[in-house]
């Protein structure tokens, strides 16, 4: 089929007819999808065809591996410029492989191998956080059994940024959730003319679960995503291997700290979170039930118990470790690159708040068997 | 030498007058420097000289307290954002390799956002930029994390040549290499030099690379910049180019030097 001319896009120009044609202009990574699709039947027609490639004024390397694609059809390349042969020769002479493909697996059998692998990595992660678990108690205990090698400076440290620097935030978020716990329960109580309890029900919630159970997810998603981001980024620096070639363990200077720091700073803020829920409290008694402050303090020193104070505070502890231990391990299970820091973080902070949850589901059940 | 160009000298890049200063302390005061079209120019000097400042000017990522960088006869900092990737390629350091992408997504990015190639056609293209920079065409599924040092520095190089860029800019393309794949790299350049056409502007410490490779050489010291070739550079009274040029490490890079020209 003779084409006397046929239309390219600006920039690069077929012209000649037949098995004799010729390319004019520039043959570069803009101009090649518009030679590409012009020569795209003729390349396929007819025998002993000749390109021109003299008037080409410009060739880059994805042209060049064009016309290296024609030459491979049995296009013979003529009026080849003395300063285009040598990016000829060089990309002709590459052995070009197609980009190796990921391997094809049917969609259900990705289903079933992820199923697979999430179930075997969960148990695989449940063995490593016991384990990991073990190791920080023990070296915790063994810290704390030799109190001269406490790393005073580096806990105060964890002690002033986990705790203290938290301290507005977990403040505001306890008188938030005594506003919505009361607001709640005198909508709830007034209907049976109860809406005094009000007080009570505050009082009682935020000083057994609702204090310690706010701060200790403030601090998973504040401290635990810290720690694992302070100690992967350690660790994809090499830091952690300088330090154990030093012969310093890692556990000692970098966990232990943030454990012990933690476990002091969480229950001084859960206590500072249990008294803000109070004065929340006391904003809504005297708001919604016209109780004046002196009369809610009555009222709440009638409500609770010693015990409701303690089973709140006792709790903080636990927490704290549980959220140290599973940032450090994350942290320290970074591998290389920048992505993974972002991966364990967020899987620190999912996991700490998810443990934090079900503990605190334990602990309930454990006290009420106790009878607290 | 055996690169003797047929393109009449002109500079591709021509930066005057450049100044940068940090707070109190001057880097740079008034620097000069033309990069010719074609040609391989190295940046040598010593630690804290400012090479990688210059390197950060010259690439338009950091505008100088004075003076101005010409691309291709334009300011720099006034290049459309496409124009700019078809001028210029960076091999960092560390290579740069976007840690989440792999080889081939990584090289097909400026692909994909600069031109409109069908994807296979993206794909044919960033084998051959592979093959091209000395990889196999399995690398391309590899993530960067998965390779070796000298295998980042050619994956970047890959990448650096993704747009066919004019200038290619190499930032100690062969620190932290062994000696076989520093080799490697040094051909790889010269090769792509002669073959393509591209300028290569190498900052580098390494005398080898700086001597068989480079023909300028552009050396900081003082604030100032020394551009000349190795052979004159090599007569200058300057102490620190001196020193730099004659030292014990100097030797080893001269007789390379020596060997690479008598069989090339």
């Amino acid at each position: 089929m003779p084409t006397p001319h046929i239309p390219t896009a600006p920039g690069i120009a077929v012209t000649g007819e037949g098995n004799q044609l010729a390319l004019e202009g520039v043959l570069d990574i803009r101009t090649l999808t518009a030679a590409e699709t012009s020569l795209k039947h003729w390349q396929r027609a007819g025998k002993s065809r000749a390109l021109d490639i003299g008037k080409l004024s410009g060739i880059d390397t994805p042209g060049a591996l064009f016309l290296c694609g024609l030459r491979g059809k049995g296009v013979e390349l003529t009026g080849i410029r003395e300063e285009h042969k040598s990016l000829l020769d060089l990309i002709c002479g590459l052995e070009l492989k197609p980009l190796a493909a990921p391997p094809k697996v049917p969609r259900w059998r990705q289903l079933v191998m992820g199923l697979g692998k999430s179930a075997d990595e969960t148990w695989h992660d449940m063995i490593d956080v016991i384990t990991f678990i073990g190791r920080v108690a023990s070296a915790t205990v063994h810290a704390l059994a030799h109190p001269r090698s406490l790393p005073l400076p580096s806990i105060s440290r964890q002690v002033a940024e986990t705790g203290i620097n938290a301290l507005p935030i977990v403040g505001i978020m306890a008188v938030m959730i005594s506003v919505v716990i009361g607001y709640q329960g005198v909508a709830q109580l007034r209907p049976y003319g109860g809406e005094d309890f009000t007080i009570n029900l505050v009082a009682v919630s935020v000083m057994r679960e609702m204090g310690v159970l706010i701060t200790a997810i403030m601090v998973a998603g504040r401290t635990g995503a810290a720690f694992a981001a302070e100690i992967g980024v350690m660790k994809s620096r090499e830091e952690i291997d300088a330090l154990e070639v030093m012969g310093l363990e890692p556990m000692k200077l970098l966990v232990v700290p943030r454990v012990i720091g933690l476990m002091i700073a969480l229950p001084l803020l859960t206590f500072f979170a249990d008294m803000m829920g109070l004065l929340g409290g006391a904003g809504i008694a005297h708001s919604l039930l016209n109780v004046s402050p002196l009369q809610y303090l009555d009222r709440v020193h009638h409500a609770l118990l010693g015990s409701d104070f303690f089973v709140g505070l006792i709790k903080a502890p636990v927490f704290a470790f549980l959220i140290a231990t599973v940032g450090c391990m994350h942290g320290l299970r970074v591998r290389g690159s920048a992505e993974s820091v972002g991966k364990e973080t967020t899987r620190a902070v999912v996991k700490a708040i998810f443990l934090v949850i079900v503990l605190d589901a334990l602990f309930s059940i454990f006290f009420e068997k106790l009878g607290w | 030498m055996s690169a003797s160009r047929k393109h009449a000298p002109e500079p591709i890049l021509s930066a005057s007058g450049i100044v940068n200063r940090f707070g109190r302390q001057e880097v740079h005061d008034k620097i000069s420097l033309d990069v010719m079209s074609g040609e391989i120019l190295g940046i040598a000097g010593g630690s804290g000289s400012g090479k990688s400042v210059l390197l950060k000017t010259l690439t338009g990522l950091r505008r100088p307290n004075a003076g101005k960088v010409l691309l291709n006869g334009k300011p720099i900092d006034e290049l459309g954002n496409a124009e700019k990737a078809s001028l210029i390629g960076v091999l960092f350091q560390q290579g740069a390799l976007f840690s989440s992408l792999s080889v081939a997504q990584n090289i097909m990015l400026p692909m994909r956002q600069h031109t409109n190639l069908p994807p296979a056609q993206q794909e044919r293209i960033a084998a051959m930029k592979l093959e091209l920079a000395g990889l196999p065409a399995e690398t391309g599924l590899k993530l960067p994390s998965q390779l070796s040092g000298g295998m980042v520095k050619r994956a970047a190089l890959a990448r650096a040549l993704a747009l066919d860029p004019r200038i290619l800019f190499l930032d100690e393309p062969t620190s932290d290499l062994d000696p076989i794949a520093a080799s490697g790299i040094d051909a790889l350049i010269q090769q792509l030099n002669q073959s393509l056409g591209i300028t290569v502007v190498i900052v580098s410490h390494d005398l080898t690379t700086l001597f068989t490779v480079c023909q300028r050489v552009a050396m900081l010291a003082d604030k100032k910049i020394t551009v000349d070739t190795v052979d004159k550079l090599m007569r200058s009274h300057q102490p620190w180019i001196h020193d730099f040029l004659h030292g014990a490490r100097a030797q080893g890079a001269m007789n390379a030097r020596k060997h690479a020209h008598g069989t090339g």
